[in-house]
């Protein structure tokens, strides 16, 4: 059975339609990439599926059922990493994902880890204003990996991180989906694409 | 290395232990002691007692006053209640806009994107919320009754009850709102029946009026009558709200979160405009599309007001205040004949200032001035040319109910409201290099004020000459 299912997905804003009945499934262990010019709703659609956004019509349903952001069932199954994120101030790096693993039941891989696997042990004291963008990218995606999750939402990734960077997001995704995630994806980068993708949604063509 | 994607084996932490772990990694970095805090209380209480007195006794003293010598005490009293239900239309209005529950971007990116109970995160900052809201509107009641002059205690009393339940009921309705996976056609309804009751009030008081037929004072006590049916009412709302709480999504706490951010900015700022640029842009986009029509051919200044006059259309707000203004003049002209004059000035500035918006826009942005070509002069008179022709109607259509003739003051008057307007829309960008003023309350930048006066300085004086030469 699909782990996500989006059913006539439609999202208007006043007469103008960004998502017109939309239609997709994902099974465990693929990875969707969603496709389209600039302004075409790929984020308004990752948006809708992560309860950032609310579809004027149709459904986002988990496990085939609907999918109701607040309901902590579908926040234990899904990890988001959208452009929407924010950080705490006063808070390190390090505490940021100790706060979200704690959160999440202290199940997942441990956060050394993860601030090795990311090349963030370095800054891992340091607050978030003092990271240089592809580091707070860095820091966004670690975010989803120090959790338990079994469908993974991300917006393109790939933005502002550097070559050794994007190396080491094709190698995680692709273990992502070897350990059984859902992965759906909205990306420009055609490299990553054609490594990683399964499946392909086109919106707004 | 395998990722790790399977459910959690033991089960979420509760909100509070949640909580208290931010808390605590928040303290490493910077302790805040129990004395940091009351003396934070203690200071917000000082400011709102004393400026709260010191307003009270400025509207007591204006209103006994020769400037605040009422008309009929029947027509007082229905302008006095349709003021109420426009304050509690835009107060509901500005809850809904807020939220009214929000949360911080970075604890919608860290905390609530877990699965902890999300009525129980949501608790504390509810309670506070409607303890709050009940509080303020409670002592605005107060302070409404001791501004009108109460005969008896117990009219205090009955006031305070009576907007302290009608806070909690518009906060704890809006909660419910909010937890409504689509905007309710009931809380749009709300907002129309309040601010359509409140225009349709003084629409007939004032043509009661025109009319020579003043509408008689209500017998029955409105405030003990809405406290009455109001404590029960909040109670169930407050129930509901409780209730509602585990479906408020991240949707909502994103859309207000933006609403704060741009709430605190402004009142840091002394900016107001940057509440109403977030609210515009969700009316923007709330529309969305709109239909292409070609320019009229002309000159540069020609096409320039074309564009503005086609912006003003779809102006979503433009035209339904500048004409709520004009009621808003006739209200006040009948509760208080005295000081029309300067409540013509006043509200004149408020109606022209409405239809600035293009002006705003060319000013504040060198780049689109470069794009625009022309002067900077040309720019600005075009866009002057729709607030000056607002204003200019405007100010006809109110004269009636303010000087039976039309002298040269008049015209002194009307080209002053157009400069304020104009003083207020081109105020010139921040800056934070200049010199600083230390005062009582905090080091406040000298250009900070220079922003805030500029337009309402120019108001102030054209009142002064309003009363020395009428």
């Amino acid at each position: 059975m699909d782990i996500l299912t989006v059913r006539g997905l439609t999202r208007r804003f006043g007469e103008l339609v960004v998502l017109d009945d939309v239609h997709f499934g994902l099974t465990a262990g693929r990875l969707a990439v969603v496709a389209g010019p600039n302004g075409s709703g790929k984020t308004t659609l990752l948006r809708c599926v992560v309860g950032s956004d609310r579809p004027d019509e149709g459904e986002v349903l988990i496990d085939g059922k609907p999918c109701h952001e607040t309901d902590p069932e579908v926040r234990a199954v899904l990890a988001a990493a959208l452009d929407d994120i924010d950080f705490f101030p006063d808070l390190s790096v390090a505490e940021h994902l100790e706060l979200v693993a704690y959160a999440h039941g202290g199940a997942a891989q441990p956060v050394a880890e993860i601030l090795a696997e990311l090349d963030l042990d370095r800054v891992a004291d340091q607050l978030p204003v003092t990271l240089s963008s592809g580091q707070r990218q860095r820091l966004t995606l670690a975010s989803c990996f120090v959790r338990p999750r079994r469908l993974l939402v991300l917006d393109e990734p790939e933005q502002r991180l550097d070559g050794r960077g994007r190396a080491w997001l094709a190698d995680r995704l692709l273990r992502e989906k070897a350990a059984g995630t859902a992965v759906l994806m909205a990306s420009h980068d055609a490299d990553l694409i054609a490594e990683v993708a399964d499946d392909r949604i086109e919106v707004g063509g | 290395m395998a990722a790790t994607t399977s459910a959690p084996p033991s089960p979420a932490p509760r909100a509070g232990q949640v909580r208290a772990r931010l808390r605590r990694a928040r303290r490493r970095h910077h302790e805040t002691s129990l004395g940091d805090v009351l003396t934070d209380v203690y200071v917000v209480v000082l400011f709102v007692a004393m400026y709260g007195w010191f307003g009270l006794t400025a509207v007591r003293r204006y209103l006994d006053s020769p400037a605040g010598v009422p008309g009929d005490p029947g027509e007082r009293y229905w302008i006095a209640v349709a003021a109420a239900l426009a304050a509690t239309g835009l107060a509901w209005r500005i809850l809904r806009e807020a939220g009214p529950l929000l949360v911080s971007p970075a604890a919608q990116s860290w905390l609530f994107s877990a699965p902890v109970n999300r009525a129980a995160l949501l608790l504390p900052r509810a309670a506070a919320l409607v303890g709050a809201t009940a509080l303020g509107a409670g002592l605005l009641g107060l302070g409404a009754a001791v501004v009108a002059g109460p005969d008896r205690p117990v009219d205090l009393l009955w006031s305070a009850l009576a907007g302290a339940a009608s806070g909690t009921v518009a906060v704890a309705g809006a909660v419910v709102a909010q937890a409504a996976p689509r905007d309710p056609r009931w809380a749009r309804l709300v907002d129309r029946v309040l601010l359509g009751s409140a225009g349709a009030v003084a629409l007939l008081v004032v043509t009661g009026h025109l009319l020579d037929r003043p509408v008689p004072e209500l017998s029955l006590p409105l405030t003990a009558a809405v406290a009455v049916l109001g404590v029960p009412v909040a109670g169930w709302a407050v129930r509901r709200a409780y209730r509602a709480l585990g479906r408020v999504d991240r949707a909502s706490l994103i859309s207000g979160g933006q609403f704060a951010g741009a709430a605190t900015s402004a009142a840091v700022l002394l900016d107001p405009t940057m509440i109403e640029n977030l609210v515009q842009r969700r009316r923007w986009r709330s529309i969305g599309r709109v239909r292409r029509r070609p320019l009229r051919r002309g000159g540069r200044f020609a096409v320039l007001v074309g564009a503005e006059l086609r912006r003003l259309r779809r102006h979503p707000g433009a035209l339904p205040v500048w004409a709520a203004l004009l009621l808003t003049m006739y209200a006040v002209a009948v509760a208080l004949p005295a000081s029309a004059g300067s409540w013509q000035v006043v509200l004149g500035y408020l109606a022209a200032d409405r239809l600035t918006g293009g002006l705003r826009t060319v000013s504040r942005s060198a780049g689109l001035r470069r794009t625009l070509g022309g002067s900077d002069t040309l720019l600005r008179l075009a866009h002057v040319v729709v607030p000056a022709v607002g204003a200019l109607v405007w100010y006809a259509a109110t004269l009636p109910v303010v000087r039976p003739t039309v002298g040269p003051v008049d015209g002194l008057l009307l080209a002053g409201i157009v400069a304020a307007a104009y003083r207020t829309a081109t105020r010139p960008p921040m800056r934070y290099d200049g010199p600083i003023v230390d005062t009582p309350v905090a080091m406040i930048p000298v250009d900070l004020v220079r922003r805030v006066v500029r337009g309402p300085d120019l108001v102030a004086v054209l009142v002064l000459v309003q009363l020395l030469l009428t």
